[in-house]
């Protein structure tokens, strides 16, 4: 196993999302203030089946499940 | 006549030509000694098609430098950090929270981040706390997933302290 968060089922995408954000806390104050304005995430999404809106979900939420079903750990 | 003296002279230049090892390159001519860096990030181009002299990468595949004529190749970065020695002799450090470098042909080399900074903008007090903090949600009982994030956080925290010192 090349990465232990891969086992974990995260993918690269939230790899990198997590590795930025620890670098935007690091920074001093003045800075930090600004950078950490660009982690903020906020989207919801449906799915939309036979011509009716279903549910609406936060996509972080939906990610978070994701990832807890692609664990290898669970899975095997 | 002239075009007769022109041949001879094209001979002329040629064996020698053939000798030295393959260093023409067909488009964008860089300086021979120099490689055009690109350092981007989302929100910014710290480097745009820049003449640099080295670039040192935290390669995953290992530490690696990058001169002139590099064999072309594209290389997953580690959170860490990126050393630049431009033309005039200085020496530029950013950490780069990670992502890609690509070696172009043509010494032309694009480097691709999502945050990256130069090492004075860290407080080492935000890591040293973040590391403690970190280190009691790896070995603490919560999701395999939020243990995964804090191990990757004290990669990149570490990465960092080891770079600050």
């Amino acid at each position: 196993m090349a990465f232990a968060w891969k086992a974990a089922g995260l993918t690269y995408n939230r790899y990198l999302a997590v590795a930025s954000r620890v670098v935007r806390r690091s920074l001093k104050e003045e800075k930090r203030i600004a950078a950490e304005r660009r982690g903020e995430m906020d989207l919801r999404f449906a799915k939309w089946q036979n011509g009716k809106q279903g549910e609406v979900k936060q996509l972080s939420t939906a990610n978070e499940a994701a990832m807890a079903e692609h664990a290898s750990g669970s899975s095997s | 006549m002239s075009s007769l003296r022109f041949t001879r002279a094209a001979l002329r230049v040629r064996p020698t030509a053939f000798c030295r090892p393959l260093q023409r390159r067909g488009y964008a001519d860089v300086a021979a000694d120099k490689i055009k860096l690109t350092l981007t990030l989302p929100h910014q181009s710290i480097y745009k098609s820049q003449d640099v002299v080295q670039v040192n990468l935290p390669a995953d595949s290992g530490e690696m430098g990058v001169l002139a004529n590099h064999v072309p190749s594209i290389e997953q970065l580690k959170p860490g950090l990126v050393e630049i020695i431009e033309e005039s002799g200085g020496n530029k450090q950013f950490f780069l929270s990670g992502g890609f470098a690509v070696v172009q042909p043509g010494s032309h080399l694009s480097i691709n981040a999502v945050e990256g900074f130069p090492l004075e903008d860290f407080s080492s007090e935000a890591v040293r706390n973040q590391i403690a903090e970190a280190q009691k949600i790896a070995s603490g009982s919560g999701s395999e997933q939020d243990i995964a994030e804090a191990k990757i956080e004290l990669e990149v925290l570490e990465s960092l302290q080891a770079a600050l010192k």
